[in-house]
């Protein structure tokens, strides 16, 4: 009889859970909303922080969608989608992070209800990608260019794109100032790519204002030897010369081993290693350098001997910190002493330690080359000045974002509600099922008002309402129209230089648009029971590189063996 | 995180262990972040002004800390709460910039959060609530600017800082000898400043105590004092006109760096040998006798037969001196730090007018002050006082001084104390709040009042009746429109601050107030808490 029975065909693992279909497609999208809800309120100049606690006990204040979505330590498959999304924007345009979130949830949720009804996902895609298309043509056709006009008017045009993403930060009260500051310091670093260029040093003590930028190099002490005190601390015009190599009595060969027969050979010995620290030495004060830096230590009997000759050295400079020093004073960096020619020699203006808070910082100023800049950011808390670092970062890409492609559009939700328009009016010139879906891809857009309105503590109904009112007027005057965040009524938001790069509004529409298609585009998953804690983990080390290196060489006490 | 459910009821998990996890968000989040804000306010109350009680804290390891100042109150109580940890922040950051002021800027910034908390209750958004205390800061700001008055003061006429270092210390324990301990402190700084630049290495100031002796007996030296002795103990104890070789190498045979092996085969060499090690060390002290130096201080130690030498040579020596002391000592002195025998010569050697070995009443402990030095750009201040606690809370109120001394290098204005800047800011913030059109003018109003919470304290902590005493110092400001009346905390008889000389920096305050808003801003654009739950 048992023979008869039709065996049970086990093909996956026992535990596997394989969810298909439609509901499946629902809870996806259900699962991206919440997570898009996590976000919501961040959005905007009102928008809030917040304040995510680990269990390791790291605390994080933001308002930056890329950063809270990392650290929310998201495992749902779906979900992620978001979280990738938001970092790529934060890779690609650095701005806009918390808009493509909530785009794409809202893309999602406008579909549910059709997928509901049974409307075959592709059918959506096609219409979602059909409609982004256009809206990003849109944006092209409204986006104004900056180019060709001149340095100082060309200034405070990025300034307006900067304070526009400033706003929304915890620094917003100081947006002009940080603003400027943000601008000097990318146009001092003109066409460079290489971002590095531009230091930011965090000193916690004082307040925002106390926030300064060098235009050069600026860097914590570092850690010195006795004798370091007696070392002159401001050179007027300066030689700088950079090295690579250790400054210090050590044995020159590892595993080397000297054999002597006869004592009387010891000093020679003694002395012949003297002799090659002291040559090194020497030959540095030849070149005629006046600072003397070395990614490597600079022992206590360098220092005293520089001491002697009125040079001021430092040692253990981390890399970017000299690299930058090198960009900035035209140096090259040396990994021998041999052979200092002129042109290795860095040189700037002024060089000087300072005292900023409680820490002393070397400052490098006047650089002839003038690639560099370094902001040294000041506030009340560790966390404050994170946080003002994620936004000056912000800040900083729209402004190079700005300068490379200069074309902007207006802020504060127009160019959303402009776009919204124009895809509904094109709506009604299709025939059959897509009119509807380009239809709800055009609600989807109003969600940036709404939610600023909703943020700011606003009757969003009635603000859209207005905005929509403005937009459809066929002059086509309207079109700058967006929120006035600090009345609660609409106000053209060109004239008021609410201003955003175009391309943070098309790379976020292009994202949000991909992330909701595949979701869509989902109808089974198979999770593998096993791979649960892999995938956490996996989560976890993406989570640990925002890609900057905090923490340079700590230590404010000098190192004295006793 | 709210729970999602999927089509057939179950639920779905969108975080990592997100069962784990607690999320407030919304109006909560923020009541509950303005409640711890405000509980740590609350300790550091009682500690404002002259009449302010100490706290006594424990550490884990039994350490006991009994102190009044802000900074170090908070720094100790090891605070969990991560909005409390933003308050710690906050006074320590305080203390980094300014040194002085960090009970007043965490007091205020409770007051501002206790307004908050009221106004949010009103349903005014915590954005606008920032909004309008950024504005108020800024008018608060302004004004300390047109209330502060220049001080002179040159190298000669010190009088003027010594009374605002004496503000500073009057809130301390030790108090009962400020007049001496302020002088101290504006001495040291004038002699380490580099007026030009208005740049004060603290750095070079040494701060040592020793327990015994009483706290008057607290000295200011123009030199270095070294809690060491001389290596042998027959050597002399008091040099005059020394002159000092400052060595950071050990009276040893020299070792090469590099793995070495001295191969001996006959007695003959083992006999070199010997006599070369005992060679170096004649030598060795013949270098420092030759280039006529008549102390040797070192960085290391030194071999018995090298003590012995030096002892028979009449060259006396002190011996495992700490690097940072040995560069003071070179500072001071005016010496060179020497690595190697060989480069020794007559300039490299430092100068001191007296070198003296002292010992303490009964106690065998001895230290090295080595004064009178050609060039006193290193000081050291010795503190004496009844026990260990006592000298630590001395040294944190000498700290407090000597930064209230530096910033007055960097920026002569001051403002005056006792609460009347505050009360003064207050009637100015409360005049330009009527001007402000929207909801910004309640959180102005609101910051008016949290300005009070500095002289209501003041008067509290001094047993006067606050409420009263603040709205009399209030109406007289007002009415004779001098912004010098405070609260009279010692009961002279005179509101007038100008007449009871209780000035503090103006960048202090100014930075209190700044500050104090910064986290304010920042704790109440908190809407959403997320954590592990165990907290």
């Amino acid at each position: 009889m048992s023979a008869m029975l039709q065996p049970q065909i086990i093909l996956l693992k026992e535990g596997t859970d394989t969810s298909q279909g439609k509901p499946q497609l629902v809870s996806n999208i259900n699962a991206c909303m919440a997570v898009a809800d996590v976000v919501r309120t961040t959005l905007g100049p009102r928008g809030m922080d917040k304040l995510i606690h680990d269990e390791k006990g790291n605390t994080t204040i933001s308002n930056d969608g890329a950063t809270i979505m990392k650290l929310l330590d998201i495992v749902h498959p779906a979900a992620k989608i978001l979280v990738d999304i938001a970092k790529s924007q934060d890779s690609e345009v650095g701005d806009g992070t918390t808009t493509v979130v909530l785009l794409a949830g809202e893309f999602l949720k406008e579909a549910k209800p059709f997928v509901e009804d049974g409307v075959h996902p592709q059918n959506l895609i096609r219409s979602y990608r059909n409609a982004s298309y256009l809206a990003i043509q849109k944006i092209k056709e409204l986006a104004v260019s900056i180019e060709g006009k001149s340095l100082e008017e060309k200034k405070s045009l990025l300034a307006k794109c900067a304070a526009t993403t400033l706003s929304s930060k915890l620094i917003g009260g100081e947006k002009e100032f940080f603003a400027t500051m943000v601008v000097d310091a990318v146009l001092t670093i003109g066409n460079e790519d290489r971002l590095n260029m531009i230091g930011i040093k965090k000193v916690p003590g004082g307040t925002m204002r106390d926030s300064f930028l060098v235009n050069g190099v600026a860097f914590k002490k570092t850690f010195s030897y006795a004798g370091f005190e007696q070392q002159p601390k401001k050179f007027v015009n300066p030689k700088i010369l950079l090295l690579n190599i250790e400054l210090e009595l050590k044995s020159e060969k590892e595993n080397a081993e000297i054999r002597l027969s006869d004592p009387l050979q010891y000093q020679s010995i003694v002395d012949a290693e003297w002799n090659i620290i002291y040559d090194k030495l020497d030959k540095c004060v030849k070149s005629g350098a006046k600072v003397v830096l070395s990614r490597l230590a600079i022992g206590d009997l360098a220092t005293q001997y520089f001491a002697d000759r009125d040079i001021f050295c430092a040692g253990r400079v981390t890399e970017e910190d000299l690299q930058r020093v090198a960009a900035a004073t035209g140096g090259t960096v040396q990994t021998t002493v041999n052979n200092i020619i002129d042109e290795v020699l860095g040189s700037c203006d002024l060089f000087e330690e300072r005292q900023v808070g409680n820490e002393r910082f070397n400052i490098f100023s006047g650089c002839p080359s003038g690639r560099t800049a370094t902001i040294v950011l000041r506030g009340g808390a560790d966390q404050f000045i994170e946080e003002a670092e994620r936004s000056l970062h912000d800040a900083i890409m729209i402004v190079r974002r700005a300068l490379k492609n200069s074309t902007i559009v207006a802020g504060g939700g127009a160019i959303d509600m402009e776009i919204s328009r124009y895809l509904r009016q094109h709506a009604r010139t299709i025939a059959g099922k897509s009119q509807l879906f380009i239809n709800s891809y055009a609600k989807a857009l109003e969600v940036i008002p709404r939610q600023l309105c909703d943020n700011a503590g606003f009757d969003a109904t009635d603000v859209l309402n207005k905005l929509r009112q403005k937009h459809a007027l066929p002059s086509g005057e309207g079109a700058p129209y967006g929120v006035e965040i600090n009345t609660g009524g609409i106000a053209d938001s060109f004239a008021n230089f609410v201003w955003e790069p175009a391309v943070v509004k098309i790379n976020a529409i292009n994202a949000a648009t991909e992330a909701a298609c595949l979701v869509l585009s989902v109808d089974e998953t198979v999770k593998n029971p096993k791979s649960e804690s892999a995938q956490g983990e996996a989560a976890a080390s993406a989570m640990g590189g925002r890609g900057r290196v905090g923490g340079a060489f700590r230590g404010r006490g000098r190192g004295m063996r006793r | 995180m709210a729970l999602a459910f999927d089509e057939f009821g179950r639920p779905f998990i969108i975080l990592k262990e997100q069962e784990q996890k607690t999320r407030l968000r919304g109006l909560d989040a923020q009541k509950a972040n303005i409640a711890s804000g405000k509980a740590v306010a609350r300790i550091l109350r009682t500690s404002l002004g002259p009449k302010g009680m100490d706290k006594m804290l424990q550490s884990p390891d039994g350490d006991v800390t009994i102190t009044n100042d802000g900074a170090t109150i908070l720094e100790q109580m090891d605070v969990d709460n991560q909005i409390a940890k933003l308050m710690v922040e906050l006074s320590r950051s305080q203390d980094y910039e300014i040194g002085d002021g960090t009970t007043g800027v965490v007091v205020m910034a409770g007051a501002l959060l206790e307004q908050a908390e009221k106004l949010l209750e009103r349903g005014i958004h915590p954005i606008r609530i920032a909004e309008g205390y950024e504005l108020a800061s800024r008018i608060a700001f302004e004004h300390l600017e047109h209330i502060a008055h220049k001080f002179e003061f040159s190298a000669t006429n010190i009088e003027p800082l010594i009374q605002t270092c004496m503000t500073t210390l009057s809130s301390k324990i030790v108090n009962r000898c400020k007049r001496s301990l302020a002088e101290i402190a504006v001495k040291a700084v004038l002699a380490v400043a580099d007026l030009e630049r208005k740049d004060v290495n603290l750095d070079l100031i040494k701060v040592e105590g020793k327990v015994g002796g009483k706290l008057e007996d607290t000295e200011l030296i123009y030199g270095i004092v070294v809690d060491k002795d001389m290596s042998h103990p027959q050597m002399p104890k008091q040099i005059e006109d020394a002159k000092i070789a400052i060595l950071t190498c050990p009276f040893e045979p020299p070792k090469p760096k590099t793995k070495h092996k001295v191969d001996i085969d006959t007695v003959e060499k083992f006999q070199t040998l010997r006599q070369q090690e005992q060679k170096y060390f004649d030598d060795m002290v013949q270098k420092c006798k030759d280039v006529g130096a008549t102390l040797v201080i070192c960085q290391w130690g030194f071999d018995d037969e090298a003590n012995h030498l030096l002892m028979h040579r009449n060259l006396p020596a002190v011996r495992w001196v700490g690097g940072v002391e040995l560069e003071l000592i070179a500072i001071a002195t005016g010496g060179r730090i020497v690595p190697r025998f060989q480069e020794l010569t007559p300039e490299k050697l430092g100068r001191a007018g007296l070198v003296r070995e002292k010992a303490f009443g009964t106690t065998k402990d001895r230290m090295i002050y080595i004064e009178h030095c050609a060039n006193s750009r290193a000081v050291t201040i010795f503190i004496r006082g009844g026990n260990k606690m006592m000298i630590e809370e001395t040294k944190r109120s000498l700290h407090d001084a000597l930064c209230v001394a530096r910033n007055l290098i960097r920026n002569n204005s001051i403002v005056y104390g006792g609460g009347s800047a505050e009360i003064s800011c207050s009637i100015a913030v409360e005049a330009a709040a009527d001007k402000y059109p929207g909801v910004e003018q309640y959180a102005i109003r609101a910051f008016a009042d949290a300005l009070d919470a500095i002289p209501m304290a003041l008067a509290e902590n001094s047993g006067l009746q606050p409420i009263e005493t603040l709205s009399a110092v209030k109406s007289q400001q007002i009415k004779e429109n001098n912004c010098c009346c405070g609260i009279d905390c010692n009961d002279i008889g005179t509101n007038d601050m100008r007449e009871q000389n209780v000035f503090e920096t103006l960048i202090g305050k100014q930075q209190q107030i700044l500050l104090a808003t910064q986290v304010v801003k920042m704790i109440l654009k908190i809407d959403d808490v997320i954590s592990p739950s165990d907290y």
